[in-house]
């Protein structure tokens, strides 16, 4: 393979005039999911066009099997939103299976990497197809062909991660602005019967070269034997966390700028999903108040590929990325932490309190260690398979101060008294 | 009774502002320990639906995060279902309780008002 200079060479069409185009040479770093930048001298402006073209680029795809048998057959006009959910997912699975450091060459046939994408082509056995996740939304209340939101596609992916034994992820999603940190670790260390994680890949998430994260570094790297490793993944199922949130009725309200663009310090960030009004968006990074995203509206040919061996994966790269004025976002968005450790978990905690809660008055979402009572018990996924059993699933607690007897006070009607 | 909710105007373009002063004073004689808020849904929220009441007699005692759990559970949705947002969860829901918020938020003529809505949709 040709060395990494050469490759971008290759790959930037445009040349070095783009590049400078895109990150003006400025004193302010370039956050890519986690990953700082400096670009004043230039050096890394080849690096993060690297980092960048190695993320899975989904977009809108025409000529594919039609949806169910009947349906549609290309999705743009309405999939923008499926396809940031497939982006951000494909990005948890690289975390997951290559690490966040792994990086794409137009030659690869890596074999992991082409599982990982096999996964998204838009076929309907693929596990995360547009296929699947259209038809996965109709549970969701959204016929197949609807808009979905951040959280529409992330309770979607949620729902299909628990058919995928490989990734045997665990995809956890916020309620109401609230982290509950006991919850998620219930949910991480529960025991799956029956599968192993013989094949898992284990992240080393560590700092090197002119890369610098926020966080501990060094956590888990070259920290024991094969062994150890095993225990620990055994112990915790690798975490796909998503925070839906809603920073404003009609405009984000600025007060969450500096937080929001905090999230993509942190070295779990897998990006956000979000847009502009109607246009969904993959948000992968920032500048000042430059937003970094992955835009999937382009309509590319369907790829339909004869060995799943070498799938022919030009079109699932974007070479550089788009930007836009934080001011500009919609404030309906889902943010995306993966943590492949139960140390990473904690250490995206402490960032977290750090970065977003303290010194805020008004903090974009909350981290509470314990369920608020008055929530509905933590729903514990069933398994495939298993009979779904209705009777255990109690949606609802029963509120003790809404007693028969304040509503008699009610006397015009038009109070509700609690 | 019901028909206060359906209506398309906002409470506060239903009445005038004397009106709703006086309804507070009123109401606050009558149930001094109770907060008074107006709870709307955001003009272009579609997906959640309609609460038959739009007033509601707090405890101030109650936190931000259990009224908003009422709220949740009037609406019938599930937890899976997009939380409501509402406009004073900008504060720490957690630990703040409704006499708090009120002392900070509530409006001239005495009602606290919060407005609900999910997410948007994308598509296009």
């Amino acid at each position: 393979m040709a060395g990494p200079v050469m490759d971008a060479a290759c790959i930037t069409y445009e040349g070095i005039s783009l590049e400078q185009d895109i990150f003006p040479r400025t004193k302010e770093p370039v956050w890519i999911l986690g990953k700082e930048y400096i670009t004043d001298k230039g050096e890394d402006n080849v690096n993060i066009l690297r980092d960048i073209r190695s993320r899975l680029w989904c977009t809108y795809r025409k000529n594919f099997p039609a949806i169910g048998g009947t349906g549609p057959t290309a999705d743009n006009g309405w999939g923008c939103m499926l396809r940031c959910g497939q982006m951000i997912f494909a990005e948890a699975l690289i975390c997951r299976h290559l690490g966040r450091h792994w990086q794409w060459d137009p030659d690869t046939t890596h074999p992991t990497y082409m599982q990982i994408l096999q996964n998204f082509l838009d076929k309907k056995d693929s596990l995360y197809s547009i296929h699947q996740i259209a038809q996965m939304g109709v549970s969701e209340g959204k016929p197949v062909g609807s808009w979905f939101g951040p959280n529409t596609i992330a309770q979607v992916l949620k729902k299909l991660t628990s058919f995928d034994d490989w990734s045997s992820l665990c995809v956890h999603i916020a309620m109401d602005n609230t982290v509950i940190i006991n919850d998620i670790k219930t949910l991480c260390k529960r025991e799956l019967p029956t599968k192993t994680y013989g094949e898992a890949t284990y992240n080393s998430r560590t700092s090197t070269g002119s890369e610098r994260q926020r966080g501990k570094t060094g956590l888990d790297s070259k920290d024991g034997a094969a062994a150890t490793k095993h225990r620990k993944l055994q112990a915790w199922r690798p975490l796909l966390l998503f925070i839906p949130l809603r920073l404003g009725l009609s405009e984000m309200n600025s007060v969450y700028n500096e937080p929001f663009k905090a999230c993509f310090t942190f070295r779990h960030s897998v990006g956000v999903i979000g847009g502009k009004p109607n246009h969904a968006f993959y948000f992968i990074g920032f500048y000042g108040n430059n937003l970094l995203y992955l835009d999937p509206h382009t309509t590319q040919q369907a790829v339909n590929p004869e060995r799943m061996s070498h799938i022919p994966d030009e079109s699932y790269h974007c070479v550089y990325p788009s930007r836009m004025n934080i001011s500009d976002l919609d404030p309906s968005i889902a943010l995306g932490f993966f943590c492949s450790t139960e140390e990473e978990f904690d250490d995206l905690c402490t960032q977290i309190n750090e970065h977003i809660l303290s010194g805020h008055r008004r903090p974009m979402f909350e981290l509470a260690n314990d369920r608020p009572p008055h929530w509905p018990s933590l729903e514990i996924p069933p398994r495939p398979g298993d009979e779904l059993n209705c009777s255990q699933q109690s949606d609802f607690t029963e509120l003790n101060y809404e007693s028969d007897e304040a509503k008699e006070f009610d006397t015009d009607g038009e109070y509700e008294i609690l | 009774m019901g028909d206060d909710a359906k209506s398309s105007k906002p409470f506060k373009q239903r009445k005038s502002f004397v009106s709703r002063r006086d309804e507070v004073a009123g109401i606050r004689a009558k149930f001094p320990s109770k907060i008074p808020v107006i709870v709307e849904r955001y003009h272009k929220e579609k997906d959640l639906p309609l609460l038959d009441k739009t007033k509601f007699l707090v405890p101030q005692e109650l936190t931000m995060s259990q009224f908003v759990t009422i709220i949740r559970n009037r609406m019938s949705l599930s937890s899976t279902s997009v939380l409501p947002y509402c406009q004073q969860q900008k504060f720490s829901k957690h630990v703040m309780t409704m006499a708090e918020v009120y002392k900070e938020e509530k409006d001239e003529d005495g009602f606290l008002y919060m407005v609900y809505a999910s997410q948007e949709m994308f598509g296009s």
